[in-house]
């Protein structure tokens, strides 16, 4: 006899059922309500992020980091403290809206939350000079693309469950 | 350092999709470490080490260091957990090793375990665990994770060193096919290089064969200073070097490259350094390196020491990785072949090179000759960080 046949018919149980344990069903939500998290795009105001400058920028149309203004080092991503010499002087600067493939994917069976229903869809790394960044490039498969490519900014804004204006940065060839 | 320490015997639990929970993985493997180690206890146990990278996601717990003590009864003085993304259960033993040498413990445990497995329905839940191992705010949101982060490294390796589809290929093939023979390993079939070749482009120019398992396993070992290790054992792993580096970079912008791994470099510079190696290829009869994507064995046989830069994807077509090669290289399948637990893959490989040396291994996956050096590597995240660990047979 398994514990559920014991627990749901006490009466062959041998006159022991005054010694069961007493019983009940309770509840859990059938779904849980989480912090706003896992959409991978930050919340992008002042009141959230110390580079909310570079996301206000891109939401104006341009791409641009930081800049050091005491050592003169370019980073990305965009900091409020300098890697390089620790200032936190640091100030906007603009980065070309146009550059080349340096290497590039797609992105086919293993998308993360949030991410499925946009697949294929090609990840690749763009150059643009002074950084190197990771980027969707967006009206492009993997069999049209080579590196060396020249691709462009292009600026998606992020439709999500928050009631920011989010925005974020894509590449598409040129 | 002040003292050496040597792995004196280790277990595993059966590595795949496993219908058990973490607590099952822990207690597995702690029981089969400690039944494999005749003359030391639990009560000996000083130090707990446990590599484990997201239990907080995959398994929703946190602080696991004390749940595994409790789970096998060790009264720890020394206790932590590590997270070193894929590097995790390297760097716990990394530490132990430090406690050992720095005359603070005789005895640790080091235990790396993974649940990763959640059900084909929660693949993209389990991706975004991986993808936030990454950069998540400016190189995950990009859709990058392992198959789409890795395949940019081969895409741009075939660009600069003419690598070929073929020879990824051949990695996965020689590695799949050693796991045939690893009685643990999740993946038993050996493949050849047509099934690597016509298997799915999940992330073109990588298929679904060259890339390791989502993986449920653990793996623990047993490190002791030589004075106990003396006491235990005729056949001990002494750990001779181990190095690390990680060059300020993490995202993409800040890799020194796409094509080489200069931290790699570094990392086993440093071990051989210690360890009085000159020439790895010559000096080093087993390697144990982090195959995650068979692009990264490729780069790895450069930044080893053990091919030249470009020259990765000649060496494995030369056969010069193969069990009886110039190096044998990931004799138990690697993570192409065993899956790849996160937590518990380093814990995995110093096992491994603990049991060629003790010949405790099948002879179809035996290192050629008495395997007397060994090494384990592992790269963590987006390949920002590289360790590299030496063994021995003989103490420092």
């Amino acid at each position: 006899m398994t514990r559920d046949d014991r627990s749901n018919d006490g009466s062959s149980n041998d006159g022991s059922s005054s010694d069961d344990p007493p019983r009940e069903t309770v509840s859990i939500p059938n779904e849980v309500e989480l912090p706003r998290l896992l959409d991978f795009y930050d919340l992008q105001d002042a009141e959230h992020t110390g580079i909310h400058e570079f996301y206000g920028n891109l939401r104006d149309g341009e791409l641009t980091t930081t800049r050091c203004d005491d050592c003169g080092a370019v980073h990305f991503p965009p900091r409020i403290v300098c890697p390089e010499c620790l200032s936190d002087d640091l100030s906007y600067t603009s980065l070309p809206h146009e550059g080349t493939l340096h290497s590039f994917t797609e992105v086919r069976g293993t998308a993360a939350i949030g991410m499925t229903d946009d697949t294929p869809f090609v990840a690749g790394v763009v150059d643009l000079g002074d950084v190197r960044l990771s980027a969707r490039i967006d009206d492009a498969s993997y069999e049209d693309l080579e590196i060396g490519d020249p691709v462009r900014l292009k600026i998606v804004d992020i439709d999500g469950p928050t009631d920011q204006d989010r925005v974020f940065y894509r590449f598409v060839p040129v | 350092m002040s003292g050496n320490a040597a792995i004196v015997g280790g277990g595993l639990t059966e590595w795949g999709e496993r219908e058990a929970t973490w607590k099952d993985l822990a207690q597995e493997a702690g029981k089969a470490t400690f039944d494999d180690v005749d003359g030391i206890d639990r009560s000996d146990v000083e130090g707990l080490f446990v590599g484990a990278v997201q239990p907080e996601r995959f398994a929703f717990q946190s602080h696991v260091a004390p749940l595994v003590a409790e789970l096998l009864g060790i009264d720890a003085e020394m206790i932590s957990r590590t997270e070193l993304a894929c590097a995790s259960g390297q760097a716990a033993l990394r530490y132990a090793w430090l406690a050992i040498a720095a005359g603070q413990i005789d005895v640790a445990l080091v235990i790396g375990v993974e649940k990763m497995n959640l059900g084909k329905e929660y693949m993209p839940e389990m991706q975004s665990t991986m993808t936030n191992v990454l950069d998540r705010e400016f190189d995950g949101v990009n859709g990058l994770n392992g198959p789409s982060h890795f395949a940019q490294f081969a895409q741009r390796h075939m660009h600069e060193h003419g690598t070929t589809r073929e020879q990824l290929a051949m990695v996965s093939a020689k590695n799949k096919t050693h796991a045939a023979a690893t009685d643990f390993a999740q993946y038993r079939d050996a493949v050849d290089v047509d099934d690597v070749l016509e298997s799915y482009p999940i992330a073109p120019p990588l298929n679904l064969l060259d890339c390791s398992g989502i993986t449920d396993g653990a793996a623990g070992v047993l490190l002791v200073s030589e004075e106990k290790a003396r006491e235990v054992t005729d056949t001990p792993a002494y750990i001779t070097g181990s190095g690390q580096s990680c060059l300020s970079s993490n995202s993409i912008n800040n890799l020194p490259s796409m094509t080489t791994w200069p931290q790699a470099r570094e990392a086993s510079e440093k071990a051989y350094d210690q360890a009085g190696i000159e020439d790895p290829l010559a000096e080093i009869d087993v390697a144990e390196v982090h195959d995650c994507f068979s692009i990264s064995e490729v780069i790895e046989y450069e930044q080893l020491g053990f091919a030249a830069e470009g020259e990765g994807g000649a060496f494995i077509e030369e056969g010069r990785s193969e069990l009886d090669g110039d190096v044998a290289v990931n004799p138990r399948g690697g993570l192409l072949g065993c899956g790849h637990p996160l937590g518990a893959t380093g814990v995995c490989q110093a096992l491994e090179i603990h049991r060629q040396f003790t010949g405790d291994v099948p002879a179809e996956r035996a290192v050629a000759g008495d395997p007397e050096t060994g090494l384990i590597h592992n790269l963590s995240g987006s390949g920002s960080v590289h360790s590299v660990m030496t063994l021995g047979r003989d103490p420092q």
